[in-house]
């Protein structure tokens, strides 16, 4: 890519590393940078050094923050007894969009992925041991993805998390709502009757 | 082009930009395929759990022109692994079958043998024990891939090895007698050839029953592990997880 100044090359080698982004958009989103005003282009600069400079892991539930600990950790209002774990950060505005849970989280930053060479060791689990350990849990809800991998992370932790005292939940899998019965898949199906309630 | 359509078994996804994804299937009409799977990752609805790995389906795909990467249309669950609890060593030992298939087979190349071995081998990881439909996956993959050695005569003398010990070694290409195995060699029992010899034998569902505690085969395991990763020359990830659980 000899053919651009070496500065524009930089940017868009930086930018090729971003997920998604081939060498194509790169090039465009460069040119995008080039043409845009120095003020704009000053606060994206700025924008990308301070998420790096200013936001960490809560130190409670590795939620990513800028205060620790996170807004939910440090809340009066939440239960703190009643800890939800997911999968990834991002996870957390699911959660937090039914407006119905008043619990707090604990983010494991992925799951069990025996091809990804990823076992217990490398996520955030001794962490939320230690947490239950200290008491202040009742209850730990596993909201990992419902997935061979969510649930071989759901699997494990609930063996792990194993005390008299506590009380171990999986979320419910089953038909979306809205949708026919009809046009569900027989995997669904089954989780959707093993999940089954009295009513 | 025409959509074709086939029995497989997904062997992995990748995400690929936006909501697609890259989905390595193992299919029963011409072996290893990689296929796209448009919007799979925003719109669960379409494929819903049928690419989750190890998940043996009906598989709908089209080839595209000039393209490497086929078009997966859809694909219908006809067995799922989430249908059994998944625990977190069957899914080391489900994602070291989708390891050794993804790295061992070749592109588009029809294989029912190990297919039907597959199938077999799946049926019988739906619970707790393992280690025996793993050893019979490794031996017979290892078999087929035309990488097994002799395991009955020495490879240096030619000596025959039925009744003696037998040893192995990373770099030697079968088994070696007490004369001439290398430094650091590993013994492989006579028990244990025995019971490579028996599966060559027996299908896989008459190993059921049997107490196959982790110990049980363990030397042939190391052996085939070393067999095959000399031959695709690299550390399968799913091995060291294995050895770790
Ligand atoms: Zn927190
Ligand atoms: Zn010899």
């Amino acid at each position: 890519m000899g053919r651009f100044a070496e500065p524009m090359t930089r940017l868009i080698d930086e930018l090729k590393k971003l997920p998604g982004i081939g060498s194509k958009s790169a090039q465009r989103l460069a040119f995008y940078v080039l043409r845009s005003s120095d003020a704009d282009a000053e606060a994206l600069a700025a924008a990308i050094r301070d998420v790096k400079a200013s936001l960490r892991l809560c130190s409670v539930c590795n939620n990513i923050t800028d205060v620790d600990p996170c807004v939910y950790c440090s809340s009066a209002t939440r239960n703190q007894r009643l800890v939800c774990v997911v999968e990834e950060p991002t996870n957390i505005a699911a959660v937090e969009k039914t407006k119905h849970f008043n619990g707090v989280y604990h983010v494991l930053h992925g799951c069990l992925s025996p091809l990804h060479g990823i076992g217990p060791e490398q996520l955030k689990i001794a962490s939320l041991l230690r947490r239950v350990e200290n008491g202040g849990v009742d209850e730990v809800i596993l909201a990992t993805n419902p997935t061979v991998e969510g649930e071989a992370t759901a699997t494990y932790l609930s063996s792990e998390l194993r005390r008299p005292s506590l009380r171990v939940t999986r979320i419910a899998m089953g038909i979306p709502v809205g949708s026919d019965i009809e046009y569900t898949d027989e995997v669904t199906m089954l989780k959707a009757m093993e999940g089954r309630r009295e009513m | 082009m025409a959509l074709k359509e086939s029995e497989a078994i997904v062997l992995r996804t990748y995400p690929l930009r936006e909501a697609d994804l890259l989905v390595t299937l193992f299919t029963r009409l011409e072996g290893k395929v990689h296929a796209v799977a448009r919007s799979a990752k925003k719109s669960k609805r379409r494929f819903g759990g049928a690419l989750e790995p190890l998940t043996y389906v009906r598989a709908y795909y089209e080839d595209r022109e000039r393209q490497e990467l086929a078009r997966l249309d859809s694909c219908d669950v006809l067995e799922s692994p989430l249908a059994d609890e998944v625990s977190y060593s069957r899914a080391i030992a489900l994602e070291h079958v989708a390891e050794l298939l993804d790295e061992l087979l070749p592109d588009r190349e029809a294989n029912d043998a190990v297919f039907r071995l597959t199938l077999s081998v799946l049926a019988q990881m739906q619970h707790e024990a393992f280690w025996m439909p793993i050893t019979y996956f490794e031996l017979w993959m290892t078999r087929l891939m035309g990488y097994l050695p002799e395991l009955s005569e020495c490879i240096v003398c030619g000596r025959e090895l039925n009744g003696d010990r037998a040893f192995f070694h990373a770099l030697a290409d079968g088994l070696m007698c007490l004369d001439d195995k290398r430094l650091a060699s590993s013994e492989i029992s006579a028990e244990s050839r025995a019971i490579a010899a028996q599966m060559f034998r027996a299908p896989v569902e008459s190993f059921t029953g049997a107490s196959w505690p982790r110990s049980s085969a363990s030397d042939l395991r190391k052996f085939l592990l070393q067999t095959l990763q000399r031959h695709i020359e690299k550390k399968l990830v799913t091995a060291g997880m294995l050895e770790k659980m």
